[in-house]
Parts: structure tokens; C-alpha cells; sequence
């Protein structure tokens, strides 16, 4: 191989090299900024017929912005007693939610869960809602989870 | 030259090499093993992130080490140049004193 011709893929290989640095570290920075961002930005939950009367379901509200193209693949809620004796699982839904929001707006969504049979009783609670996603971005996906606590939720007795 | 310059210029040029072919090379593997199902993107950023480190510290180690040879073989070289150039002063002294003297 002659100087010449050794000095050019000398030369090629070091941009080669160059441009696979960079592309690792945008790769790189990049996948941190998705693994660590949350599902929901400016997120809102609440619930809209407080205090619960009889056979009433819990309707919620919520309002959030997603940054990524997430998809949910299990929501519940855990009502805890505000006096912390006791909690329900609250994972029956009787209105579903929209599986997958627009990312980059905020949009609405709403749902309703039932009244558990053993929180017939009434009270007040605080829910905390758990939402477990499945991101993607450019090449990346990712299982997310995202929790809301501290909604206030009174259930009048039946 | 000495064993030891000899042997650090060759790892130069193992490093040299290794800077040129290793981003590279990680980068066209971990793509091929992440189109292929074999690995995640997370396993190829840790792995990514583990070598990195290493080679970072590999380096700095053996980039220590090297500056501590050279610096000694600098010294060195500077104490033989003074010596040399007392050897001088001293000489042009002897000789400028030989033609005084005759």
C-alpha cells in the first residue's frame, strides 16, 4: 500500500470514527431524556361526582400532556382510607378511557370505575391512579409507569 | 530507541487504531443485534456505557504512566545537555587559557 493511499483510509476511518462517536452520544442523550421523562406533563386527576351517592359509579377527569407516543396496557387505583385503617383495589371499570392520547396537546380524557362491594360503608379516601405504558421514540421503547396520588374520593354509605 | 520508548510508541499506535475501528465497530454490532431481536437498546447503552468507562480509565492510567516516563527521560535528557554544556564552557576556558598562555 502506498503513503498516499494509506494517509486517505487513515484519514476515512478517523470521520468514520468521528461520526460514530457523535451518533453514540445523540443515541445516548437521547435514551436517557426518554427513559427518564414521564409518561404525562401538566397532568390533572380528579374526580367529578363527589361525594359518591348510591349506585353512583367514580367518574374521573384528567387532563395532561404526553411528550411520546405512549400506549397504556394496565390503569387501576388503590382508594386509601384517610384515617390510613384500611384500602380498596379499585380496578373495575364501567366507562373506559382513551388508550392512547395524541402526544404533544393536551387532551381530555375521562373513565369510571365501580364502587367496590366492601367500601359500601362510605367514608372519605384518597385514590392514588397508576397508569403502566408502553413508549416509543425514534428507536426506543420503553415500559413506563406514572402515578397520581392524593385524590380526594367520599363514598356515601349505601 | 529504548524497550521501553519502543513499546510506547507501539501502543500509541494501538490506541490510535483502537480510537478508529471501536466507535464504529460497537456502533454497526449493537444496530445488527438490536434489528435482530438479540439484544435491547438498554443492553447496548450499558454495554456501551461499561466500555466507555473502562477505556476511559484504561486510558487515563495508562496515559499517567506514560507522562511520568517521559517527563523522566526529558529530565534526563535536559541533565545531560547542562553537563554537556559545562563540558563546553569549560573546554573554550582550557583552550582560550592554552593561547594566552603561548
Amino acid at each position: 500500500m502506498d503513503l498516499k493511499r494509506y494517509a486517505l483510509i487513515k484519514a476515512a476511518t478517523n470521520v468514520i470514527s468521528g461520526f460514530s462517536m457523535v451518533t453514540l452520544i445523540c443515541l445516548g442523550v437521547a435514551y436517557l431524556s426518554f427513559k427518564n421523562a414521564f409518561v404525562f406533563q401538566d397532568i390533572k386527576i380528579e374526580i367529578t361526582n363527589n361525594p359518591i351517592t348510591q349506585e353512583k359509579d367514580i367518574e374521573f377527569a384528567m387532563i395532561g400532556s404526553k411528550k411520546f407516543e405512549c400506549n397504556s396496557t394496565q390503569v387501576y387505583g388503590v382508594a386509601y382510607a384517610e384515617d390510613g385503617s384500611h384500602s380498596h383495589k379499585l380496578n373495575a371499570f364501567t366507562k373506559q378511557y382513551i388508550r392512547n392520547t395524541r402526544p404533544g396537546e393536551e387532551v381530555p380524557n375521562s373513565w369510571a370505575m365501580e364502587v367496590p362491594p366492601d367500601m359500601r360503608i362510605g367514608g372519605r379516601y384518597r385514590v392514588s391512579m397508576t397508569g403502566e405504558f408502553v413508549c416509543t421514540y425514534l428507536i426506543f421503547t420503553q415500559h413506563k409507569s406514572q402515578t397520581f396520588d392524593n385524590i380526594l374520593l367520599i363514598v356515601e354509605p349505601r | 530507541m529504548t524497550d521501553r520508548e519502543q513499546l510506547i510508541s507501539k501502543q500509541v499506535e494501538r490506541w490510535d487504531l483502537f480510537a478508529r475501528l471501536m466507535p464504529t465497530a460497537f456502533l454497526l454490532i449493537s444496530l445488527v443485534l438490536i434489528l435482530f431481536d438479540v439484544i435491547d437498546f438498554e443492553t447496548a447503552f450499558y454495554v456501551g456505557l461499561v466500555g466507555f468507562a473502562t477505556t476511559a480509565v484504561v486510558w487515563w492510567w495508562w496515559a499517567i504512566f506514560t507522562i511520568r516516563h517521559l517527563v523522566i527521560t526529558l529530565n534526563r535528557a535536559s541533565k545531560n545537555l547542562i553537563e554537556v554544556n559545562q563540558d563546553i564552557v569549560r573546554a573554550t576556558k582550557e583552550i582560550e587559557a592554552l593561547k594566552n598562555g603561548s
